[in-house]
């Protein structure tokens, strides 16, 4: 077999994890509009409901844990282990420093490296950045706990998706417009609204009860998404707002210089380690 | 006293918590297991296995706060039940209606789920260190494991520089009056650890750290991964919408055996070593197996399961006890007799 047709083989596996785990991934989380929808779900006894949650957390994992295997692949070398490592604990440290300081509302520093790592180093990088941030933060605050894979993904996709912003700039070079940095800082802003938005469907099951108690004979996932709709506004968008406000206003003031650095480093980690020849080891070997 | 059991038996002992928790609403049930975990909690702050004494009691304030909010939350949200205790107007969007008793004692639970998991979540962290979660990575996440090992050796460095950059910027007359100000505490941070990344990753070249494991050669793992993914996708869709729910459900559970099946070879082909291992001892079997047995009670359908699915709608009633569900809480309870072991010693 080549190796156009190995890349080729690599490269249908990837999109096809990619693919399928974003797919289990978004019904799982998103099982709260659905589930209640389906006539099965009341024909079939209560017992079953539990199951049916119990088995899409089950799927949760398993999907963040073969994305995650997948997206490891990154971190195959020692500069992208090494930037990983660094680029985490700073991003740990900003939020361990966010609860210890008094800062009001869902603001969390933490975002702007997540968007920031993304859009320049890439997707599967941003998504590590994303989701180990959270992990590490967690076991240095002692904040592990059964939300922690669900801030993990969602950070993860976070940063996964920041790339998505090179199509609105055009030819971004080493110079930073101040496009980039509006269309970046709107990019922030907008998952400061939809990272709670998300982390909201894992707590809602457990602030509302079971999904089931709403269900009425003809019953969408839209009659779900308007009762989601006004729970958050009454519950979270206020949170959520000031995390909005703050990534809009951290990237517009603080992005351009960041970027700026970020890129420098990307040009000095772009180097490979090249083995010698047999020829250069032996001329070596006879050099006194 | 050193924490006498294995890490991974805490987590398996976490494991069956959340299962449990997962499959119960009845307020009896969950009630024991919270009293199993506060059980334990005393137990292990008793014996000094503790790694943060002092929060011993964050749980109880967390469910303070969380089981009477859950209450009000359902109790505005839904407005099912006979027994009404007042009426919202009906023109508030969302909480108009009837207020009812049955929807007050369902977020009751809910709030009382919330705190079992919480408190549950607080014991481990309070007994398992940082090294320990580390060392619980599987294998087949190696490159993660070392990155997390990396973030966690650099965070309180990063924090005595970022101290010490601070104490730099206000000799030169810095004050932190708006966001602007960060800029210069941040930047040096962020080039500085870049820097540092840089010659870390030198140091790693230097002593031969590379992983040249190429993903090709999980290939076939790769393989059986997007086979049971796609075994999942079709098994949910069977399950849900098709035709026939059991060929969904065989489907779908194969597809889960089939990825972490995948995952499990994966790591068997990282080799790992360890400079002092823990070994799994006699009472890690004990605890281990005493807290499966709720856990395959629980799952499979032994015995009479109705009295998990406690359902206040649409009239209050009180949960049904099945003592076999009962006493096969108690199997959560191995970790409390750890100080136990000391008093014998």
């Amino acid at each position: 077999m080549g190796i156009k047709e190995v890349g080729l083989i690599e490269r249908a596996l990837s999109l096809l994890i990619y693919g399928l785990t974003s797919l289990i991934g978004v019904v799982a989380f998103l099982y709260p509009f659905w589930l209640p929808s389906l006539p099965a779900a009341m024909l079939i006894d209560r017992a079953h409901a539990n199951d049916a949650t119990l088995l899409l957390t089950v799927l949760v994992f398993l999907c963040f844990a073969v994305l995650l295997l997948e997206v490891q692949s990154q971190a195959i070398n020692t500069k992208t282990v090494a930037l990983l490592g660094v680029l985490v604990a700073i991003n740990a440290t900003l939020r361990y420093i966010d609860n210890v300081l008094p800062i009001p509302g869902g603001f969390s520093p933490i975002f702007m490296l997540i968007v920031l790592t993304g859009y320049v180093y890439g997707g599967r990088f941003g998504f590590l950045v994303g989701a180990l941030t959270l992990l590490v933060s967690a076991l240095i605050t002692g904040g592990v706990g059964s939300w922690l894979p669900y801030q993990m993904f969602t950070a993860g996709w976070v940063g996964m998706t920041a790339p998505l912003c090179r199509w609105l700039v055009s030819g971004h070079g080493p110079i930073v417009s101040r496009r980039e940095v509006i269309v970046l800082a709107s990019f922030a802003g907008g998952w400061g609204l939809l990272y709670g938005a998300i982390m909201n469907l894992w707590f809602w099951p457990f602030a509302t009860g079971d999904l089931t108690q709403y269900w009425q004979p003809g019953t969408t996932p839209l009659d779900t998404l308007h009762r989601y709709a006004l729970f958050y506004l009454a519950t979270s968008l206020a949170w959520d707002a000031i995390c909005m406000l703050g990534n809009i206003l951290l990237i517009l003031t603080l992005g351009a210089p960041i970027l700026r650095g970020l890129r420098r480093f990307h040009t000095r980690f772009e180097f490979q380690y090249q083995p010698l020849s047999a020829e250069q080891v032996a001329g070596q070997q006879a050099t006194p | 006293m050193k924490n006498p059991l294995h890490p991974l038996t805490w987590a398996l002992w976490l494991l069956a918590d959340l299962v449990i928790l997962s499959m119960t609403r009845n307020p009896i049930y969950l009630g024991l297991t919270l009293c199993w975990i506060a059980v334990i909690s005393v137990a292990i702050h008793w014996a000094g296995i503790a790694v943060n004494p002092q929060r011993l009691l964050a749980p109880f304030h967390f469910g303070l706060v969380v089981v009477p909010l859950a209450a009000l939350i359902n109790a505005l949200n839904v407005h099912i039940g006979v027994t009404v205790l007042f009426v919202l107007p009906r023109a508030l969007p969302l909480i108009g209606g009837p207020i009812t008793l049955e929807a007050l004692v369902y977020g009751l639970l809910n709030g009382l789920i919330l705190t079992c998991i919480y408190t549950a979540f607080a014991l481990v962290n309070q007994v398992l260190s940082v090294r320990a979660m580390v060392g619980l990575i599987p294998r087949a996440y190696y490159p993660l494991a070392i990155v997390v090992t990396i973030a966690l050796t650099f965070a309180p460095l990063t924090l005595r520089q970022l101290q010490a950059i601070r104490e730099a910027q206000a000799i030169r007359g810095h004050r932190m009056q708006g966001i602007r100000d960060w800029l210069p505490l941040f930047l040096p941070l962020l080039l500085s650890g870049l820097e540092r990344s840089l010659q870390l990753a030198e140091a790693m070249t230097a002593r031969g750290f590379a992983s040249t494991q190429a993903q090709s050669q999980h290939r076939v793992a790769r393989l059986g991964l997007v086979l049971g993914l796609a075994s999942i996708v079709a098994g949910l869709w069977l399950h849900l919408v098709g035709p026939s729910a059991s060929a969904g459900s065989l489907l779908t559970f194969s597809g889960i055996a089939s990825v972490v099946g995948g995952l499990w070879w994966i790591g068997r082909g990282q080799a790992r070593t360890v400079y002092r291992p823990t070994p799994f001892q006699r009472q890690d079997w004990l605890v281990a197996t005493a807290a499966l047995c709720p856990v395959l009670l629980f799952l499979l359908p032994l015995f009479d399961r109705t009295s998990l699915f406690y359902y206040p709608y649409p009239t209050l009633s009180l949960p049904e006890f099945n003592l076999i569900y009962g006493m096969a809480t108690w199997g959560l309870l191995g970790p409390a007799f750890l100080p136990l072991r000391r008093s014998i010693a």
